[in-house]
């Protein structure tokens, strides 16, 4: 787990449309990064 | 910016994404490196956990939660920034 305070980890990666996504892109915005476990299941 | 992280893949995600209409990006974290990195990948065998975190404007971790509710949580986040 991380801490408040705690740099965030870099990442890299692509979207569901294949667009470039990276962490980077967002300096100077608040990020909220939304984890799930699988696509389409309820809960 | 809200970004949705699972290990699905992209056929998958559209799939998901279009059904809701959601209008913020599904990554495709397919290899679990973000997952790993941000303690959402707790059961190599399953899914991510509904983990929620809150990056701030400089970088850092504002908020991490280890269980999220998966429809209240985005929605009150997004409405409190």
């Amino acid at each position: 787990m991380l801490n408040p305070g705690d740099k965030a980890p870099d990442f890299a990666g692509r979207d569901h449309e294949g667009n470039a996504v990276k962490l980077a892109d967002f300096k100077g915005k608040t990020v909220v990064l939304w984890f799930y476990p699988k696509a389409d299941t309820p809960g | 910016m809200i970004l949705g992280v699972s290990f699905d893949t992209p056929a998958e995600n559209k799939k998901f994404a279009e059904k809701f209409s959601f209008n913020f990006p599904l990554l495709c974290d397919t290899d679990r490196t973000i997952g790993t990195a941000y303690g959402a990948n707790a059961d190599p065998g399953k899914g991510a956990a509904r983990v929620g975190v809150i990056i701030d404007p400089q970088g850092r971790i504002k908020e991490w939660h280890g269980r999220v509710d998966a429809r209240a949580w985005p929605a009150a986040v997004v409405a409190s920034l």
